[in-house]
């Protein structure tokens, strides 16, 4: 028993050192940067002086403070809290069907359903997403053929490129892998019989789902938002890429910190506060998903 | 046999290596092929390069201690950033002898004054390009000389959706500052909230904050202005031509004043072949190797001797080679201190999320 739990130990500590160091160090540094002054070339300002022989420190509390003083972030990070939440929800609604199609197709297909749904994985993310900017462009067979409807019910023509539509479909199409794979693994464990079982005693196609396949299936829809969510909020190529002029997210806000502004303690302050969220959103997700599981 | 080769290759790569070699750190596509052989021909050593996209991630790269560069190919701002950090090293001018080919106007500028540290290489501006035969159907390609078709919302009504920005902070406030009629370096606070509403004004009718696409949605025709930089707009010429469409893209500078940004180049204090890097310096002032970037990619020359080189159709696009009156109206971008960066970016948030 010792022996197989040291054994446990020695493979599993290089991923344990590498996963603790290279999350604590750069959070750590984003710790201390974020109660810093920037640096009149950008980077960080020096931490303390010495004047006349006695050190000073440099530490300040304003990047937390514009932070809360001004509305427009509080604004933003709800926009992304927003747009990651309807990603994930129209991730949860696209995929499930899909997943369930998988999980009871014949195993002979079923690999070659599942390959399909990795494959866009086998190209860049930004490539994908460049090619999306064609296919929503003013000149594209697709959008003509969605301004051929809309037109046809009496309305004016529509732009796709470069609006929030754009960027939900992006952010869609890029996470529904991460929401479809682990519902799969979930759903494929189901126990048929169960359903048989409740058609039998009388349940509706909607009771049998409703009271057994989703409850059941919680915890894979639990694991798919969480991978799904997280990423999402924190996404800027998207909407730098198929957004208009009003499809800033926090993302793009970090980024312009850190590149453009070269004010990394505001930046770190951001980054922070939405790693602080992920974290309170992901301890909530995994106490109801505890709470599901004991009552299922 | 198969040894013996091998050996001679790793003999051939050692020899190489062991060879003199500069390391110059540039921007992308920033030196003609031709003109790179013509140096390591010249000098008899191997030319390297490593390659940017900002001068973020340049300064960045050097701040956080990569050795080995000898040449780097800072922009106006940055330049100012590595003489104050101490990274620059000063020219001697005596190794210099090509210096002389420098046009004035492109000397002596705010970040290095008497170019202590750095030789022009190249510049951009700031400007507008446009599809030339639309602006023309919709009657206001008189207005493309002012920043006017940008920012009036009653030209802008002619045009809505049809126009895209830089996504710049800096590069779109100045635009607006300039149409104001203010110093492109305003850092007044009034100042900036009027250019602000200026935007906010404007940008119902711009389809996007774009860096990335403007040259290939110009080309194809999905926008009819875009808000960028000479040598894209170049780029989005030829292109169009190329591809035979049946519109043309043209771009000139704006009545009120554009940015200029000159590219430099700097060698570094701790270089280790300073001797190689002199060399390279002074090649590149020669008017035949500065004409040839010029004629790969629009990219402004600030050398008088290679004027006589660079292509005819290309010499007399005056947003490339502008005019004696149309340089006094030329701006360049000066560093802002941390506290005005940081309050720009809050007025910037603004202009993004309203």
């Amino acid at each position: 028993m010792l022996r197989n739990r040291l054994g446990k130990w020695l493979l599993s500590w290089p991923p344990l050192v590498y996963l603790t160091l290279f999350f604590l160090i750069p959070t750590t540094i984003m710790f201390v940067a974020a109660f810093r002054n920037p640096g009149d070339y950008g980077g960080l300002a020096p931490m303390y002086n010495i004047e006349d022989g006695k050190l000073v420190w440099d530490l300040t509390l304003d990047n937390f403070s514009r932070l809360v003083e001004e509305p427009l972030y509080f604004e933003l990070f709800l926009k992304s809290i927003g747009y990651a939440g309807l990603t994930t929800l129209l991730c949860v609604l696209l995929a499930y069907p899909l997943a369930w199609l998988i999980a009871t197709t014949h195993k002979k297909w079923r690999d070659l359903l599942l390959l399909m749904v990795i494959l866009p994985f086998w190209s860049n993310f930004l490539i994908r997403i460049y090619a999306w900017m064609i296919i929503l462009g003013p000149q594209s067979a697709f959008t003509k053929a969605v301004n051929w409807v809309v037109t046809g019910l009496g309305f004016e023509p529509i732009q796709l490129l470069f609006t929030p539509i754009a960027v939900m479909i992006g952010m869609v199409y890029v996470h529904l892998p991460f929401m479809v794979l682990p519902l799969y693994a979930n759903l494929e464990k189901h126990d048929m019989a169960l359903l048989d079982a409740a058609q039998d005693l009388g349940a509706s196609a909607w009771q049998r789902f409703w009271k057994i396949t989703w409850p059941l299936s919680l915890p894979g829809v639990f694991a798919g938002s969480a991978l799904v969510f997280i990423p999402a909020l924190g996404m800027f190529a998207i909407p730098d890429i198929l957004g208009g002029t009003d499809s800033i997210l926090i993302g793009n806000l970090i980024k312009q910190q850190i590149l453009d502004t070269r004010d990394w303690p505001f930046g770190s302050v951001l980054s922070i506060v939405l790693t602080g969220g992920v974290l309170l959103i992901a301890g909530l997700g995994a106490l109801v998903a505890r709470k599901g599981a004991k009552r299922g | 046999m198969k040894k013996l080769l091998l050996g001679l290759a790793l003999a051939a790569a050692a020899n190489a290596y062991a060879a003199d070699t500069l390391h110059l750190y540039n921007w992308n596509n920033y030196l003609s092929d031709a003109t790179a052989k013509r140096f390591e021909a010249y000098c008899k050593c191997k030319l390297v390069q490593d390659y940017y996209g900002d001068n973020e991630e340049m300064l960045a790269k050097l701040a956080a201690g990569a050795k080995g560069y000898d040449i780097v190919v800072p922009t106006g701002f940055a330049v100012q950033t590595l003489i104050g950090q101490g990274k620059a090293q000063p020219l001697d001018k005596a190794q210099l002898p090509n210096f002389k080919n420098m046009n004035p106007a492109y000397l002596n500028s705010f970040f290095d004054k008497g170019n202590q540290y750095s030789v022009p290489y190249a510049f951009t501006t700031t400007l507008l390009g446009y599809n030339e035969t639309k602006l023309k159907e919709l009657g206001i390609l008189d207005k493309s000389n002012s920043w006017a078709l940008i920012f009036d919302p009653a030209i802008l009504a002619k045009i809505k959706g049809k126009v895209t920005v830089l996504d710049s902070q800096r590069e779109l406030m100045s635009a607006a500052l300039m149409y104001l009629g203010k110093p492109a370096n305003s850092t007044n606070p009034a100042d900036w909230k009027a250019a602000k509403d200026v935007i906010l004004k404007a940008k119902p009718f711009w389809a996007a904050f774009n860096n990335q696409s403007y040259i290939k949605e110009l080309t194809v025709g999905n926008i009819y202005v875009a808000f960028g930089y000479s040598n894209d707009m170049y780029q989005a010429q030829q292109d169009a031509k190329k591809a035979g469409r049946k519109f043309a893209i043209n771009f000139n500078l704006q009545k009120e004043g554009n940015t200029l940004s000159i590219d430099n180049l700097v060698v570094l204090k701790d270089a280790p072949r300073k001797d190689l890097a002199y060399k390279f310096v002074n090649f590149m002032m020669d008017g035949q190797n500065a004409a040839d970037m010029t004629n790969q990619m629009g990219s402004g020359n600030p050398n008088s001797a290679a004027v006589k080189y660079v292509k005819p159709d290309i010499a007399k696009i005056p947003a490339i080679f502008p005019a004696k009156a149309d340089v006094a109206r030329l701006q360049q971008l000066q560093d802002l201190k941390a506290k005005d960066r940081r309050e720009l970016n809050r007025v910037w948030s603004e202009v993004k999320l309203k």
